[in-house]
């Protein structure tokens, strides 16, 4: 008996499944999925197990020394500090821009939206030059007061940490806002009837409900930060173990025909991309599984 | 506790929701506001809440002024359209919610909550839900679960959105029998928005008729339902017939119909129009005196103990509904195509100009 119903299960599954599905034949599917898979191995599986190839090409000894090295490991110095500078403020920062724009009704919301998305129109290089121009202690507009204050930003790492805060500013409040405004203002509403403070209501309710988002944008922002290469280089000066990050550290070792500590230290940032791409799925799966009613 | 609106207005944009609204709903009562969608319902109920902030006017809870207090300090119990169950919490934490937020010094104990929350389960017949997610419940249990949360902190009014708007018709209408029940038992001071009339004629011990940021009609469902002040309320409360017609000097002709109306004597030559509820009209398969009009039956629906009939005036080719029982249609023996004399039993003249319909 037990033989007899699945064969009547699997045949109504597949009058249904050819009702839903476009009625070609099986050799299209398989070839633009094998298009896209073939497309998906070229550009982007080859040049990432390369990186690895390449780093340990040498021995895992002068992997471990490219890492190790004392410059290299003032680099991912600087690089960590300013992850640990620029991704709690631009969390906090975006956190509040998206909890103000989703939640409220102002004027001059859409001006808001439209200065988030500032760093992403613009060119990072362009970034970095908008931070000399300011900061410049030669000729800066800010030059005098600076100079009067002994204060160095630009070829410091202060205008490092400057323009990263620029680049990474919109990955936040970019990702949490259309979360937000899908939710609504429904369950704070219902919080604020049941007695709950303005905080209690944030803490409780909204932030349970964007955590995963929050989580991911905040990997998002750290990545960024880790990699911004373009804004960066222009206020660094390249000053090494001063003012070089992990990517301009990079960029030298290659331009000195270093290729495989290079591809080394490269490798560090492609793991964060990696791990990040982990959470990214992680986070889509449950903040699928949240917005379910 | 008693509820007192006053003069309450509110504009959104260029849009007036509320224009001096004035109510007064009286300890225990359960109040239905009703009206078409944009009529300014939901936005008076949340005025009341203190989710939305009126331009003008006061709102008095038992005689004192709560018009500037937030929603927190109001301490109402606000049930939403489409729930707003706390989609990460259990049944029982959403429940907890309003008595776990009070400040340390109010809260009651781990225990205390515990029992409270199984006292709320046992009410709304749920406790066996009490470990399952909002995703897990169906929508006549999540706004079960909906109103346990929102009574658990012992709200002095109860305020409800479009209750069971969101519910299959079964379902709704168990539910809002059971919101009577539930009210008979703890009269909690309750006002409820809803868009069916049906709905409002049910439950409501008073309905609040609402149309246009206006206050219609207030009255017990009997009042509202027998002598609809005008026609926007006729219409808006059941079906109705229409007539148009004129009025001279106590006499009305709509067509070939003229009737007697001692009401309008001063009237002369009015344009009027008239309104008549379908199972208000009365059928007879022959004609007597004037007070009749000639019809075709068009459509017959025979289902259950009331027949639906819908005629074509003979006169003007105006259509005619009327709800008879089926003793009196076997009786007459109607047929579709078959001409029959029709009289309004019971009418309301309204003279147009005073109403915009």
């Amino acid at each position: 008996m037990a033989g007899v119903i699945p064969i009547n299960v699997r045949r109504t599954n597949q009058n249904k499944a050819r009702e839903r599905t476009l009625q070609t034949s099986k050799v299209i599917p398989i070839f633009l999925t094998a298009i896209a898979l073939i497309f998906f191995i070229l550009m982007l599986i080859v040049p990432l197990v390369s990186v690895f190839v390449k780093a340990f090409e040498q021995g895992a000894g002068l992997y471990y020394a490219a890492i190790s090295d004392p410059i290299a490991f003032k680099a991912i110095k600087l690089t960590l500090i300013t992850i640990s500078i620029v991704v709690p403020i631009n969390t906090v920062f975006g956190l509040i821009a998206a909890w103000a724009i989703a939640k409220f009704k102002f004027k001059g919301k859409n001006l808001l939206i439209t200065f988030i998305d500032l760093p992403f129109a613009i060119s990072p290089v362009v970034a970095g030059l908008i931070f000399v121009l300011l900061f410049s202690t030669s000729y800066g507009l800010f030059a005098p007061l600076l100079n009067a204050w002994g204060i160095k930003i630009i070829f410091a790492p202060a205008g490092i940490v400057l323009a990263t805060l620029f680049v990474t500013l919109p990955f936040v409040a970019r990702e949490l806002i259309p979360l937000m405004e899908a939710q609504g203002t429904s369950e704070e509403e219902a919080a604020l009837t049941l007695g709950a403070s303005g905080f209690k209501t944030f803490l409780f309710i909204t932030l349970p409900n964007i955590k995963w988002a929050l989580i991911y944008s905040i990997m998002l922002t750290a990545a960024r930060a880790a990699g911004e290469f373009g804004a960066v280089s222009v206020v660094s000066g390249h000053i090494r173990g001063l003012t070089n990050t992990v990517p301009l550290h990079v960029e030298i070792l290659y331009n000195e025909y270093k290729f495989s500590a290079a591809f080394a230290v490269a490798s560090l940032l492609t793991v964060i991309a990696i791990i990040n791409v982990i959470i990214k799925n992680i986070a889509d799966w449950k903040i699928k599984q949240q917005t379910k009613i | 506790m008693s509820i007192e609106i006053s003069n309450i207005t509110k504009t959104f944009d260029s849009f007036k929701a509320l224009n001096n609204i004035h109510l007064k709903i009286n300890t225990g009562e359960l109040v239905a506001l009703l009206g078409p969608s944009g009529s300014g319902k939901t936005t008076l109920l949340r005025i009341i809440a203190g989710l939305e902030r009126a331009d003008g006017g006061s709102i008095i809870f038992d005689g004192k002024d709560n018009t500037k207090k937030t929603t927190q300090d109001r301490k109402v119990g606000f049930v939403f359209q489409h729930y707003a169950l706390f989609k990460h919490m259990t049944v029982f934490e959403n429940i907890a919610f309003g008595l776990k937020v009070r400040p340390s010094k109010l809260r009651p104990s781990k225990e205390e909550i515990n029992k409270k929350v199984h006292e709320l389960l046992a009410l709304v017949k749920m406790e066996e839900l009490a470990k399952r997610y909002p995703s897990q419940l169906s929508g006549g249990q999540r706004q079960r679960i909906a109103l346990a949360r929102a009574l658990v902190v012992e709200p002095k009014v109860l305020l409800l959105d479009e209750p069971f708007g969101a519910l299959d018709a079964k379902v709704r209408k168990d539910l809002r029998r059971w919101l009577r029940k539930l009210h008979d038992k703890y009269p909690i001071t309750s006002v409820f928005v809803t868009h069916d009339q049906e709905e409002a004629l049910d439950v409501a011990d008073r309905i609040v008729i609402l149309n246009q940021g206006k206050i219609e009609q207030i009255g017990t469902p009997e009042e509202v339902y027998d002598n609809p002040v005008n026609p926007f309320v006729y219409n808006f409360l059941g079906n109705v017939n229409l007539f148009h017609g004129r009025v001279h000097k106590g006499k009305a002709e709509f067509g070939s119909l003229k009737l007697d109306v001692p009401e309008h004597l001063e009237a002369r030559d009015r344009q009027v129009v008239s309104y008549t509820r379908p199972h208000d009209i009365e059928i007879c398969l022959e004609a007597q005196g004037h007070e009749f009009i000639a019809a075709e039956i068009i459509f017959i629906r025979a289902i259950g103990p009331i027949v639906n009939l819908e005629m074509k005036r003979v006169d003007n080719g105006e259509y005619i509904e009327a709800e008879i029982s089926k003793e009196n249609y076997r009786n007459l023996k109607l047929k579709l195509g078959q001409i029959v004399y029709v009289k309004p039993r019971d009418f309301r003249i309204f003279i147009p100009e005073d109403y915009v319909i």
